[in-house]
């Protein structure tokens, strides 16, 4: 009965602990987002370092060769890719002209009303709806992406952090092991291996997954003629980290904007089966490739990750919950797992 | 404040003087040079035990080798608690875990305060991919070792079974 209890009471703590420490997170909620980005990266990176140690280089010089690779590429992106960029999210953000929406969406609330007024459709009101919902996404982008203190900050504290967590990261993780407890050594140590070994055939094929889609998402958007196709389709490759949720939500914006752009259906029709053919060759071709199956998670559990991951974080939150997730999943399913194994009580 | 952050993370020359000197007698390191040994020292774990503390319980998943620094390590057979050998500083136990996960064979317990450095199975493999030339040595010298340990083992059973054979044609 006292072994009950005290159980009980183990299990009560540590579940007040979790709850403290989610608490605290959510208050610290920038730095945290900052250290989950950066930890990401690093551990995304690491097979690179591991690739140029294993060519005769040091942990250091391997680091600062990627750092430099990695820089070079950005700014070579930046510079072919920003004009267009910031002209789209400016464009976005003062909006289509505003007489020419007011006509195409007019038109398109008619012609609904017309085909679908047996069904009593008659004031869609669309022109509304779809304000607001472009309106909540510009200022986001712009927000996130045009605030120079916010971007700066970010721009300097995340390649600091990447660039010591990967340099580093293998000393930080032996200098934590020390603190852990005789009894839970070998545990811990099984622990973290397998963790490692499932999280990082995750990780790295969704980042991969998610780049692929993103870039092909640009290209199909460029070649429909879908205005802002950079900026969605970077949304699309993001929105894509997000597992049965996110084709969906990448697939909106195009949508949505096709409809305003144009008036009709037409185009919209064209994104709707450019996203179901991308998402087709994602599902059989991509993801069978680049995507590890050890970290499978009910949808059920993802939308309410990303539920809660976007109530705390916003927007970043959503697209971080998923790999956070998967991290939480791992660490109990192989803690329990190893807690049998050690048959620790 | 700098002799504390020293304090904290960087470990003690004389520790680390010992480790080389120990670490040369591993046959498991046998004719690596000082920067490669260095490169092995970085990724050991040391861990200090009380006497009577276990190190790993018989059944366990094998997670990697140890080597004595200082103190004396029992190596017990359960059930009865039958004791197999005492090692001492120097020398090392569990190098089957290095290539599998299977159950630990037996238990270690401490006999005496001992200090131990742990080399884990994954970080090994980790070392391996990143200098494989090392790796190659160290899982050639891992090999012998077991090799030889196989090979002590069946004299062992051939003179078991030899007396065996003795005793039964003695009546």
């Amino acid at each position: 009965m006292d072994d009950t209890l005290t159980r009980w009471l183990r299990v009560l703590f540590a579940l007040v602990v979790l709850v403290a420490l989610f608490f605290l997170m959510s208050a610290i909620a920038d730095l945290v987002k900052i250290v989950i980005i950066s930890a990401l990266i690093a551990y995304i990176m690491d097979p690179l370092a591991v690739k140029l140690e294993s060519r005769g280089m040091g942990r250091g010089v391997a680091t600062l060769i990627i750092f430099l690779f990695v820089s070079a590429v950005l700014t070579v992106m930046l510079i072919l890719l920003l004009p267009v960029l910031t002209d789209q999210i400016e464009a976005l953000h003062t909006g289509l002209t505003p007489d020419q929406v007011a006509v195409n969406i007019t038109r398109l609330d008619h012609l609904i009303s017309r085909k679908l007024s047996f069904l009593g459709i008659d004031n869609l009101d669309l022109a509304g709806k779809l304000e607001r919902m472009l309106a909540g996404f510009s200022d986001w982008a712009v927000s996130h992406l045009l605030d120079v203190v916010s971007l700066f900050t970010h721009l300097v504290l995340i390649p600091f952090m990447v660039f010591f967590l990967l340099k580093d990261g293998r000393e930080m993780k032996k200098q934590m092991v020390q603190l852990i407890p005789n009894r839970y050594f070998e545990f811990s140590m099984n622990l973290i291996s397998k963790m490692d070994w499932q999280l990082g055939r995750y990780l790295r094929g969704q980042f991969l997954d998610a780049l692929i889609f993103g870039i092909l998402s640009i290209c199909t958007l460029w070649f429909l003629g879908v205005k802002y196709f950079l900026l969605i389709g970077i949304f699309a490759g993001l929105a894509n980290l997000i597992p049965f949720l996110g084709p969906i939500a990448g697939a909106t914006p195009a949508i949505v904007v096709s409809i305003i752009d144009t008036g009709g259906l037409a185009l919209a029709g064209s994104v709707i089966l450019a996203f179901a053919v991308m998402k087709l060759i994602d599902d059989s071709i991509i993801q069978p490739v680049v995507v590890a199956r050890s970290v499978n998670m009910h949808p059920l559990l993802v939308l309410l990750a990303v539920i809660v991951g976007g109530k705390f974080f916003g927007i970043l939150g959503m697209l971080l919950s998923v790999p956070v997730t998967g991290f939480a999943k791992v660490a109990i399913h192989e803690g329990i797992e190893n807690f049998r194994r050690y048959r620790l009580t | 404040m700098t002799s504390l952050w020293a304090n904290i993370f960087q470990p003690r020359q004389d520790s680390q003087d010992t480790i080389s000197m120990v670490l040369k007698r591993i046959p498991v390191f046998d004719g690596l040079d000082a920067r490669e040994l260095l490169q092995i020292e970085k990724i050991l774990h040391e861990r200090e035990y009380r006497p009577e503390e276990r190190i790993f319980l018989q059944g366990d998943p094998g997670l990697g080798m140890y080597i004595i620094i200082e103190g004396n390590i029992e190596i017990v057979s359960e059930p009865g608690h039958h004791i197999l050998t005492v090692l001492h500083e120097g020398e090392f136990f569990g190098e089957l875990a290095l290539l599998d996960e299977s159950p630990r064979t037996a238990t270690a317990i401490a006999q005496s305060p001992c200090r131990l450095l742990c080399l884990v199975q994954s970080d090994l493999y980790d070392l391996i991919d990143r200098n494989p030339k090392l790796g190659v040595k160290i899982l050639v010298q891992l090999a012998r070792t077991i090799g030889e340990r196989l090979k002590k083992t069946n004299e062992y059973v051939h003179e078991l079974k030899k007396g065996q054979e003795e005793a039964a044609a003695h009546g």
